[in-house]
């Protein structure tokens, strides 16, 4: 039974989020968040604070056969090749494709080195809005790369930094255009950790006269291994 | 998700199993998640967690792995506390840390481990309305340092 008590029915709401409604109760707070949209608000923000909890455990990787089993599960393991052997879409398709790799390959000496890390950058408080991608290869390059459009005033800079340790505090990797990607060197870079902080702040023009950010984030995001 | 998978179930085929049906509905129920409703590591841990807890009510008996419960880091200050997401994520390792551990441990133990109250109170050895009370005056608090 749902309390009248607003401070009995939070209470009801952190408990049904840390799991320990069950049965018939967790079926009645569940109908109740879907017509009671401040309660659902509510659950929402629990589950958000939460996500710090699960962030704490150290990263395990998952064994590849899990991958592969969950790719069976869902239908997506099915070889290209037993899709439309007889297609001759497909082999139209295969032979272009080969005939640019060809070409790739005898125009350019090296490919680039494949990604190992990623960041995507998002506006503070905005989780389905990314702005920025990041990419860091096996070289240790990182690219920097625009998803939106964004302008500021013509005072101001927007600074890019990065925080792998907190003792040591963030590190500037300089200033950047908006709307424009850029490649920093590893040499730049340093080592990069699963969950190194990326951000970029809006700082007077010129950057930030201090060692750290002093203007508002505008998108931060984690380092995730690929 | 792993990480979180084994510290539930305590067992790595458990961990695994969880994992697997978890990808699985996120496949087949993706039409299910909406972002304004959250973000989607919530979503997806939440979802992880409820298939583990149904899990739970079919078996018994898992050994459970050691709570991150005696050495909880502090936040200090850092850039990222200029963010609003950054400090929501800071805001609630900091007000765990500050709940009493006789409180602070039956929370954790319902969220890494996906117990009920009558297995917290039985692990524990501690009469069930002794952590009725403890955990909800440590969701309390909580909330009132969350400033929910």
């Amino acid at each position: 039974m749902i309390p009248d008590d607003p401070h009995d029915q939070q209470l009801l709401i952190a408990e049904y989020v840390l799991g320990l409604c069950r049965g018939e109760q967790n079926d009645e707070v569940e109908r109740w968040l879907e017509r009671d949209p401040d309660a659902a608000a509510m659950a929402r923000q629990w589950r958000e604070h939460w996500v710090a909890a699960v962030e704490l455990l150290d990263p395990e990787r998952v064994p590849a056969r899990i991958w592969r089993e969950i790719r069976r599960r869902t239908g997506n393991d099915e070889p290209w090749w037993r899709r439309g052997w007889g297609s001759a879409p497909l082999w139209r398709s295969v032979s272009a494709a080969l005939a640019v790799t060809v070409l790739v390959l005898a125009l350019v000496p090296a490919g680039p080195a494949p990604v190992t890390y990623t960041v995507v950058l998002q506006a503070p408080g905005e989780a389905a809005k990314p702005g920025w991608r990041i990419t860091v290869s096996a070289d240790g390059d990182l690219n920097l790369t625009p998803l939106v459009e964004s302008r500021y005033q013509p005072d101001r800079s927007v600074q890019f930094w990065t925080l792998a340790d907190p003792a040591q505090g963030p590190r500037s990797l300089g200033l950047i255009q908006p709307g424009h990607s850029i490649t920093i060197p590893a040499s730049r870079i340093g080592d990069v950790q699963p969950g190194q902080l990326f951000e970029l702040t809006l700082e007077p023009r010129g950057g930030s006269p201090a060692s750290r950010p002093t203007g508002p984030v505008l998108f931060i995001g984690r380092a995730v291994e690929i | 998700m792993f990480a979180l998978a084994r510290r539930l179930t305590g067992e790595h085929g458990l961990a695994e199993e969880a994992l697997q049906d978890t990808f699985v509905q996120v496949w087949t129920q993706s039409h299910r998640f909406k972002p304004q409703r959250g973000s989607a590591r919530a979503w997806l841990y939440s979802l992880l967690r409820n298939r583990i807890i149904s899990l739970h009510r079919q078996a018994h008996g898992h050994r459970f792995e050691p709570l991150p419960d005696q050495d909880w880091p502090d936040p200090g200050p850092s850039p990222e506390q200029c963010s609003y997401a950054e400090s929501q994520r800071l805001a609630m390792i900091e007000c765990l840390r500050r709940l009493q551990g006789d409180r602070r441990s039956p929370i954790l133990m319902a969220f890494y481990h996906g117990l009920s109250y009558e297995q917290i109170a039985d692990r524990l050895a501690v009469p069930l309305g002794t952590i009725k009370s403890r955990i909800r005056a440590g969701l309390s608090r909580l909330q009132e340092c969350l400033r929910l």
